[in-house]
């Protein structure tokens, strides 16, 4: 059945002539509409222009032409990345029309690689959430539990390949928004370096944390889609030409006498003890295929939420000005007589339309990093976290002279219930304790599933690596998974869906 | 430093920066969450950090630069396609000189 193939196995069949794409996309869009209500994963599926791309998928293989490393393979796409005449909202009502005029260079690779975008995802308003509550379009669920949330922000993109809708995604990390998520759902995800995957076309956040990844089914899936993704692009001048070779040859590669890293401040206050029970047998499995394990410190640990949000909202309250109601989007004219009063009609066009247009989390994270940019608070706190960065950099450095990898829990609880936290911003800040470092550090890092919980909910596994050693985090993720309990788990709505 | 306190004000003064217009029940909400998270914040100072240079960027330092060649761009048409509002070629905005 079509839900038990990864990535690699899909393409491989499509480029064998085994499997036709067309066949492949309309049995996904099958069990998209199948599965999709109950979920809400997908904010706009793509049908039409699904079955088109992969009927010219189906026809250059009978031209005799190679096809691609995602021969026929469906994608799903944040709703934060553009794709070109097909809606892009970044779960936001200020976006709710916008049709972007251009496609993003990781959407370009794709298509060049014969993928298939099978249509956008749910997500936290331009990625501000760990939960998708945040979502203008209501939240996605999480398919092991329909009560609960598949995690934020990339919530949409995770449900989908956790309910096996797709077999693998896109997502965009900022402080945890892919490996969180890939945690509360059972799924693989990848924040690569920063720098390794080319920004161009995602709807910036934060812009010196942002990084777009994978979602798949499985890690040879994920380093897949990654290595297709990858690469200097120059209409991102932070893009760089990563080194790191085949990362899907490192996902075969023998983990022998690699060192691993476990920090107790992952282990602390806060985690919970299922969580970290879990996490703590995959390392030992890990031992015995002959790692080592060491402790290391990351003293700075507990600073990293407070660093974090003063950065990333300083550079949201930056990034959203662009949002003002003239070039694309939402546009709100206040009542009153118009062109009578001047710069204040201007002035008045604009905050009506971001009043509008913007929720509340987005309102005031605006409001947060307004404030610490602002005359008389930029030192106190802008400058100052800008600096607590560079000793949670320092932190990693120092570790990583020790140790090839740092295996951590990836978020401290499983999934928790929709509502629970939504009223409280610090405590569902909380979430991303673990993830976020590696965003202010520019590491890669990755999520996959270790134990499930007693009542069979998702547990997460993180694995952060040296900048631009995402092959070394695969070969141990590799290696984890193949002994993992998690592997052949599915949820329960994906095993109940009806054949499509 | 003294930390300071998070008020109808402050909230006022920063929407008014950042081009929002918020109602008087959001003022007050985002005022009594703001001084919240500020307080969090105020652990920062717990660190001596005089002699730490700042991070703005991980690596902007080895990224590649690219060549200063004309390359071509959106048409005006499709610029424009996603405008709230059109007029004479540009986007029309509200009258703004008085």
């Amino acid at each position: 059945m079509l839900e038990d193939l990864g990535v690699t196995q899909i393409a491989e069949r499509v480029q064998r002539g085994e499997l036709s794409a067309e066949k492949v996309a309309e049995q996904t869009l099958g069990r998209i509409s199948a599965l999709d209500g109950g979920l809400h994963a997908f904010l706009h599926v793509a049908g039409a222009e699904a079955i088109e791309q992969a009927r010219e998928i189906d026809r250059k293989r009978s031209r005799g032409e190679r096809l691609g490393a995602m021969a026929g393979v469906p994608v799903a796409i944040k709703d934060a990345i553009c794709t070109r005449a097909q809606p892009t909202t970044a779960g936001s009502k200020i976006l709710a029309e916008y049709l972007p005029p251009y496609d993003a260079t990781v959407i370009e690779r794709l298509r060049a690689a014969d993928a298939v975008i099978v249509g956008k995802t749910n997500m936290d308003e331009f990625a501000m959430g760990s939960s998708t509550e945040n979502s203008a379009f209501g939240p996605a669920r999480n398919p092991w539990d329909a009560a609960r949330t598949p995690g934020g922000s990339s919530g949409g993109s995770a449900a989908a390949v956790a309910a096996r809708m797709t077999a693998c995604a896109l997502g965009s990390d900022t402080g945890g928004s892919i490996r969180q998520p890939a945690s509360l759902t059972g799924t693989v995800g990848v924040k690569p370096t920063y720098g390794r995957v080319s920004r161009f076309g995602l709807i910036a956040f934060a812009s010196s944390l942002d990084q777009i990844g994978p979602f798949a089914t499985d890690v040879r899936g994920a380093a897949r889609v990654l290595s297709v993704i990858s690469g200097h692009d120059p209409r991102d001048s932070t893009s760089l030409a990563a080194p790191g070779g085949d990362l899907e040859a490192a996902c075969g590669r023998t983990v022998r006498g690699l060192r691993i890293g476990m920090p107790a401040e992952y282990f602390a206050e806060g985690l919970d003890a299922e969580v970290s029970e879990s996490v703590r047998a995959a390392v030992r499995e890990l031992e015995s295929e002959g790692c080592t394990v060491h402790p290391v410190q990351l003293p700075h640990t507990s600073f990293a939420l407070a660093t974090y949000y003063v950065l990333a909202t300083a550079e949201a309250s930056s990034n959203l000005a662009r949002f003002d109601g003239v070039r694309y989007g939402l546009r709100v004219d206040p009542g009153g007589a118009p062109g009578r009063s001047g710069a204040s009609d201007l002035r008045a066009m604009y905050g009506a339309t971001r009043d509008a247009g913007f929720g509340a989390e987005v309102k005031r994270r605006i409001l947060l990093g307004t404030f610490v940019l602002s005359a008389g608070y930029y030192d106190a706190y802008y400058l100052k976290a800008q600096k607590v960065r560079t000793l949670i950099r320092q932190d990693f450095q120092r570790a990583f002279a020790e140790v090839d990898v740092i295996c951590s829990p990836t978020s401290p609880t499983t999934a928790f219930r929709l509502g629970e936290k939504v009223d409280d911003p610090l405590s569902m800040y909380l979430n991303d304790v673990y993830t976020l470092p590696a965003n202010l550090a520019g590491i890669p890092a990755m999520s996959l599933p270790c134990a499930p919980s007693r009542a069979g909910m998702p547990v997460g596994l993180h694995v952060m690596a040296r900048p631009f050693e995402e092959a070394t985090m695969l070969a141990i993720a590799a290696t984890w998974e193949a002994r993992s309990p998690a592997r052949a788990l599915r949820p329960p709505v994906a095993a109940a869906a009806p054949q499509a | 430093m003294a930390r300071p306190k998070i008020d109808r004000d402050v909230v006022l003064h920063v929407a008014k920066l950042a081009s929002l217009s918020l109602s008087d029940g959001e003022v007050d909400r985002f005022a009594a969450e703001l001084e919240r998270i500020v307080a969090h914040v105020e652990q920062l100072d717990a660190l001596d950090t005089r002699d730490v240079p700042a991070t703005a960027h991980v690596q902007l330092e080895s990224a590649p630069w690219r060549e200063d060649v004309v390359r071509p761009g959106l048409s005006r048409e499709a610029a424009l396609s996603q405008a709230p509002r059109v007029e004479s070629g540009g986007f029309a905005v509200p009258p703004f000189v008085e």
